[in-house]
C-alpha cells in the first residue's frame, strides 16, 4: 500500500482503515490474503486440481492397482520417440521465432507510434490465431491447390511443389508454428527492448564509444535476460501446440500432444488413458524445468 | 462473524464452480422403459413408441450426417415418431463417447451410443462399481445378428461395417484399381491415410489392406507398415490427414476410405465441382470390425434410445423420409398408424446403411429374407477381380496386436 501523502485528510483515513484492517486475522493468516482467495479457487480448480487428477489416475491401472509402469513407458520406443519430436520442434521454433521476433522488435523501436500500434496489432492477432485456423489459412494458401502455389505456377510458371516442398510434413508444421511463434515474441520482447534508454546511447556517444561498443556492452547485456525468457516462454508454448499439429498430420511426426490425444480420445486404443496421463505429466514435468529456468533468469534480469 | 462470512465466501465460489445438479427428469412410469430388455418386457411396440414420444427426445452422440447415410436415418425418426434428436459433438471418438455417459450432466447425456469395437471391453467395465455402462437389450431382430458381434446377455450388438476402398479425384490421368498401384511415381505427394491407425480405426483398417495387399495377413500387419514406409521413401505419401476436409483442398487426391463414407465425400465434392471417384481394390478385401450399439445404463431418454436400436437395427424395404409421398406420407404424419404398420412403411435402419454404402450387420439373413436394398451402384467404378475377393474382416484380438505393433512401427514409416 502506497503511503505518499497526496492530501491531508485521506491520508489520516487510509493510515487509519490500515490499521484496522490487520488487527483482524483468521489462524494468523493476514486479512490481507482474503484478496487472493478467488484468484487461489480459480486456480486451485482449473490449474492444480486437473494436474491432481491426471497425476493419480497416472499412477493406476486399468484395474486400480497401482504402478508405475506407465513412466517406464516413456523412456522408450514411440513415447520416447515422441518426446523427441515435440523437443525438436519447440527448439527449432523458438529459435527461428525469437531471431525474427527480436530482429521486428529492434527494428520498431525506432519508427512512428502509428507503425509500432499497427506492428503490435497484427502481432496480437497472429498469436491468437493459432490452431486450426492457421492450419487452414496455409493450406489454402501453400497446399497444392492453394492460391498462392496457383499463382505461382501460373504466373512466374513455377511449380513449388515440384521439389522437396511440402507444408505436410516437419518443415511444414514448423514453418507454420513460426507464425504464431514469432508474433508472441514481438509482444513479449517489445517491452525490454523499449527500455533501452535514448540516453544511455548519448551518454555512449559523449563518452566516445562506438556502435559496436554501445551494442556489445550496453544493448546486448541488457536485452539478454529478457531474450533468454521470452525464449523459454516461445519453447513451452511450441512444446504445448495440439491443434495446429494435429490439423496437419497423420501420426507420421511423432509429437507428445498428438499421442496422449491418441490414447486418451482415440477410436482404436482402449483402457490406456492412464498412460495418456502419464505423458501428460510428463509435459508438466518439462514445463516445470521450463519455467523454474523463466523463474531465474527473471530473478537474474531484476537485480541488474 | 468474520469465520462465517469466509464460509460464504468459500461456498459461494464452491457453488459457482461445481456444476449444478439437476433433478432427475425421468417420469415414474418411465422407469419402467430403463431396465426392460426387449419389445415383450417393455410392452410391445406400440407401448414402446408412445412411451419415447411422451420423453419428446433422444440424445446421440458423435454421429455425422454424411457418415453411412445416418443423416436419412435421423431424419426418417424425427419424421415418423415426431422425436427430436440431439447430436453433440459429431466429431468425437469411442472414447468421447464412452465418457460421455460416465461424465456428462444427466439432461445431456447420451442415450445410445455407436463405438468401435475395440472400446467394448472398456464400456463393459466402465461403471463405478467395474459394471458395464450399458443395459441389456435385445432388438426385435436379434437372431439376425451374427452371434460373434453380439453379447449374449444383450448389453451390446454390432450395426454396420464399412469395406476399405479406395477415393480419387477423377482428374487424375492414371486411375487405381487395387492397394499397389498407389506406388505409382504420378501419385507423387497425394496418397492419404484417413489419420494415424493408432488412433483411427478406418486408418488401423487401411494398414490391415495394405498387409492383405502386400503379401501380409491379418494376425501380423508389419507388410501394412512397411508399405507405408515404402509409400513415403518413394515420397507419394501425403502428410495431409486423407478427411472431407482435405479432400476438398485437393490434398491427398488419392486416399483410403470407409465405403460409407464415398457417398458423402462425392456429395461434398459436387457442391465445390469436383469429381471423386471411388473403387473396391482388387488386391484387398478388408471389411473393418463393425460399429457397436449400446444403450445407456443411465439413459436420460430410455424408450426413445430402445425404439432408436430398434429402427436402427429394422430391416423393412419402404421409404425415407424424404421419399414418403401421397397417402403414406399422410399416414406417417398421422401418428395413428399401430407400431407394426409405421415400421413397414419406413426404409429400416439396416437398409440405409447399405443405401450408405456400409454393409449392416444383418446382411445375410436381409439376403435370404428378400429384403435386402441393392447398394447403389454408381458409388463405386466397376472393378469385377475385387468383386470376386472374400471379404476378410480382423478381430478384435488381431485389432490389439496390430495396433501394438503400430505404436512402434508408425512414428518410423
Amino acid at each position: 500500500m502506497s503511503h505518499t501523502p497526496v492530501s491531508r485528510a485521506p491520508v489520516h483515513n487510509v493510515g487509519g482503515s490500515v490499521r484496522a484492517f490487520k488487527k483482524f486475522s483468521f489462524l494468523g493468516i493476514d486479512r490481507t490474503f482474503l484478496g487472493i482467495v478467488p484468484f487461489l479457487a480459480l486456480i486451485g480448480y482449473f490449474f492444480f486440481y486437473p494436474i491432481a487428477v491426471v497425476f493419480n489416475r497416472s499412477i493406476h491401472d486399468s484395474h486400480n492397482h497401482l504402478s508405475i509402469s506407465t513412466y517406464k513407458a516413456l523412456f522408450s520406443g514411440d513415447y520416447r520417440a515422441a518426446f523427441i519430436g515435440s523437443f525438436e520442434l519447440a527448439a527449432y521454433s523458438m529459435a527461428i521465432s525469437a531471431v525474427i521476433g527480436a530482429a521486428i522488435c529492434v527494428a520498431l523501436v525506432k519508427t512512428n507510434g502509428n507503425t509500432k500500434r499497427v506492428i503490435s496489432a497484427i502481432a496480437g492477432v497472429l498469436t491468437s490465431t493459432g490452431g486450426i485456423p492457421l492450419a487452414f489459412s496455409f493450406i489454402a494458401s501453400f497446399g497444392q491447390e492453394g492460391l498462392v502455389t496457383k499463382a505461382l505456377l501460373n504466373i512466374f510458371h513455377w511449380d513449388i511443389y515440384a521439389g522437396a516442398f511440402d507444408i505436410y510434413n516437419f518443415w511444414g508444421i514448423l514453418l507454420v508454428y513460426c507464425f504464431f511463434q514469432a508474433p508472441l515474441m514481438v509482444i513479449i520482447f517489445t517491452p525490454a527492448v523499449e527500455n533501452l534508454k535514448v540516453e544511455w546511447q548519448e551518454a555512449n556517444e559523449t563518452l566516445g564509444g562506438s556502435r559496436l561498443q554501445f551494442i556489445r556492452h550496453i544493448t546486448i547485456p541488457v536485452l539478454f535476460p529478457a531474450f533468454l525468457s521470452s525464449c523459454l516462454l516461445l519453447f513451452a508454448s511450441g512444446f504445448s501446440a495440439y491443434a495446429t499439429a494435429a490439423a496437419m498430420s497423420n501420426g507420421t511426426i511423432p509429437l507428445v500432444p498428438l499421442v496422449i490425444g491418441n490414447l486418451v480420445d482415440g477410436n482404436v486404443i482402449a483402457g490406456e488413458a492412464n498412460q495418456g496421463d502419464a505423458l501428460a505429466m510428463g509435459m508438466i514435468f518439462v514445463s516445470i524445468i521450463v519455467f523454474a529456468f523463466y523463474a531465474v533468469v527473471l530473478r537474474i534480469a531484476r537485480k541488474k | 462473524m468474520r469465520k462465517q462470512f469466509i464460509i460464504g465466501t468459500v461456498a459461494a465460489i464452491a457453488v459457482a464452480l461445481f456444476p449444478a445438479v439437476s433433478s432427475s427428469p425421468a417420469m415414474a412410469d418411465d422407469a419402467a422403459f430403463a431396465t426392460c430388455t426387449d419389445l415383450a418386457s417393455c410392452g410391445g411396440m406400440d407401448a414402446l413408441i408412445k412411451a419415447a414420444q411422451a420423453e419428446g427426445s433422444l440424445n446421440i452422440t458423435t454421429v455425422l450426417r454424411n457418415w453411412a447415410d445416418y443423416g436419412d436415418a435421423i431424419d426418417t425418426f424425427q419424421a415418423a415418431f415426431g422425436i427430436h434428436i440431439n447430436d453433440d459433438n459429431p466429431d468425437g471418438s469411442s472414447a468421447y463417447e464412452i465418457n460421455s455417459i460416465k461424465t456428462a450432466p444427466e439432461a445431456s447425456a447420451p442415450d445410445v451410443v455407436d463405438i468401435g469395437a475395440s472400446h467394448i471391453q472398456d464400456a463393459m467395465t466402465g461403471s463405478k462399481t467395474g459394471g458395464s455402462i450399458f443395459a441389456p437389450y435385445k432388438v426385435a431382430t436379434w437372431n439376425d445378428i451374427p452371434a460373434l458381434w453380439k453379447d449374449p446377455a444383450g448389453y451390446w450388438f454390432g450395426n454396420y461395417a464399412g469395406q476399405i476402398v479406395i477415393g480419387y479425384d477423377a482428374k487424375l490421368k492414371v486411375h487405381p484399381t487395387k492397394v499397389k498401384d498407389l506406388l505409382n511415381p504420378v501419385f507423387k505427394k497425394v496418397v492419404g491415410i484417413a489419420g494415424d491407425p493408432t488412433g483411427a480405426q478406418e486408418a488401423l483398417m487401411t494398414v490391415f489392406a495394405a498387409s492383405v495387399a502386400n503379401g501380409g495377413s491379418l494376425d501380423n500387419v508389419q507388410k501394412g507398415a512397411d508399405f507405408f514406409h515404402q509409400l513415403k521413401t518413394i515420397g507419394n505419401l501425403s502428410g495431409a490427414n486423407a478427411d472431407s476436409t482435405h479432400i476438398a483442398t485437393g490434398n491427398p487426391k488419392v486416399w483410403f476410405d470407409w465405403s460409407f463414407n464415398a457417398l458423402g465425400t462425392q456429395q461434398a465434392g459436387q457442391q465445390i465441382g469436383k469429381t471423386f471417384y471411388y473403387v473396391k481394390p482388387s488386391d484387398a478385401g478388408i471389411l473393418g470390425t463393425p460399429y457397436i450399439f449400446g444403450i445407456s445404463a443411465t439413459a436420460p431418454h430410455p424408450a426413445a434410445a430402445r425404439l432408436w436400436v430398434e429402427y436402427m437395427m429394422s430391416e423393412n424395404k419402404g421409404h425415407l423420409a424424404k421419399d414418403l409421398a401421397g397417402d403414406e406420407a399422410t399416414n406417417v404424419a398421422s401418428g395413428t398408424l399401430d407400431g407394426a404398420k409405421l415400421f413397414g412403411q419406413l426404409m429400416g435402419g439396416q437398409n440405409i446403411f447399405t443405401l450408405g454404402g456400409a454393409i449392416p450387420i444383418e446382411q445375410v439373413a436381409m439376403e435370404k429374407k428378400k429384403l435386402l436394398v441393392p447398394s447403389p451402384s454408381s458409388i463405386f467404378q466397376p472393378n469385377p477381380a475385387a468383386d470376386k475377393l472374400t471379404l476378410q474382416q480382423p478381430s478384435v484380438a488381431q485389432q490389439a496386436s496390430a495396433t501394438s505393433l503400430l505404436k512402434m512401427a508408425w512414428p518410423k514409416i
